[in-house]
């Protein structure tokens, strides 16, 4: 089963441009010391697949990605340790599905702040992240 | 010879009563719904939450540690929503949030999550034994998922949120994800 949604054909676009990009980034508010999930869509404009291998923050001390699951009655999370990102599509992380998990936020989250994680690509390129603090 | 349609539209109400669908319509509705298991714990106040007591309200539980950090607060959230949809009919709802991780969440911890999503929401844990007890009495797992000497561990809980009527039945299961307008027409429907 995958929870991973691909979110349409995206336009390609111009040589030499990072094809990678983000939008609609958002995180809950959260405690110092609590646990975290972000969402973003993650898009690849350009012609070429790539994949998602690491995500680190500065805004806590354990980053990881997640996806959450229902097995039966039971709800568990597994660790994604690489993501295909196809070309010319989107890839979402949403509530229910894939997330990126911050454990041991080293600040409180505020409604209104902006956090940053960094996404690392097996092509080498990297992307930066931007998500927005929301009330619960 | 024709049908009077008066008589038509009266046959297909009493089908639909008769299939009881003037009750909860979304989620996994128990057919013959029975007293729900016991639950008590502690309240910051040093009183008491028994689930026995509540009767005259519904009650919507959910199973979950508040380190969890996707699908508990979706529910959560989702919750508040349809909190605020049913407007002053919300005031006959209780909304618990139970922790099955109390190595991690003190009844403080427990009850500050679940007020975070609304300031009616209640949070309740307890100490393992009490929790254990709880996991016995409705039927379910509860463990945590890597390395507990760490802080990250996860917990692997129920997926549902479990609804109690207001003679006290377990009544109807929600999966996470439930469309919130869905969940509150239920919920008008059990009050």
């Amino acid at each position: 089963m995958t929870l991973l949604a691909a979110c349409g054909r995206v336009a390609a676009d111009a040589p030499g441009d990072n094809p990678l990009a983000s939008h609609a980034g958002w995180t809950r508010t959260a405690d110092s010391g609590a646990t975290a999930a972000v969402y973003f869509m993650l898009t690849n404009r350009g012609s070429v697949a790539d994949t998602l291998k690491g995500v680190s923050s500065a805004e806590a001390n354990t980053v990881g990605m997640h996806v959450s699951m229902q097995q039966g009655r039971m709800m568990q999370m597994a660790p994604v340790t690489a993501l295909p990102v196809p070309a010319e599509d989107s890839v979402a992380f949403q509530p229910l599905g894939a997330h990126v998990m911050l454990t041991g936020l080293r600040r409180p989250l505020v409604e209104g702040d902006t956090i940053a994680v960094k996404l690392e690509f097996g092509s080498g390129r990297t992307l930066e992240v931007r998500a927005g603090v929301r009330r619960p | 010879m024709p049908v009077p349609r008066l008589s038509l539209i009266a046959f297909a109400c009493a089908a639909l009563m008769a299939a009881g669908c003037d009750g909860p319509q979304h989620g996994a509705v128990i057919e013959r719904p029975a007293a729900a298991p016991p639950l008590e714990l502690q309240t910051l106040d040093g009183g008491s939450f028994r689930l026995a007591d509540q009767a005259g309200d519904v009650v919507l539980l959910y199973f979950g540690y508040t380190h969890c950090p996707d699908v508990c607060p979706t529910v959560l959230a989702d919750w508040a929503r349809a909190r605020r949809l049913l407007g002053a009919k919300a005031a006959d709802v209780k909304f618990v949030f139970v922790s099955v991780d109390p190595a991690r969440d003190s009844p403080e911890v427990a009850h500050a999550y679940a007020m975070q999503f609304d300031s009616s929401f209640v949070g309740l844990s307890g100490p393992e034994a009490a929790i254990d007890r709880i996991k016995r009495d409705w039927g379910f797992a509860a463990f945590p998922e890597g390395d507990t000497r760490a802080n990250d561990y996860g917990v692997a809980h129920p997926a549902s949120t479990y609804v109690v009527d207001r003679q006290g039945r377990l009544r109807v299961l929600y999966h996470p994800g439930v469309i919130v307008e869905d969940l509150a027409s239920d919920l008008r429907k059990l009050l």
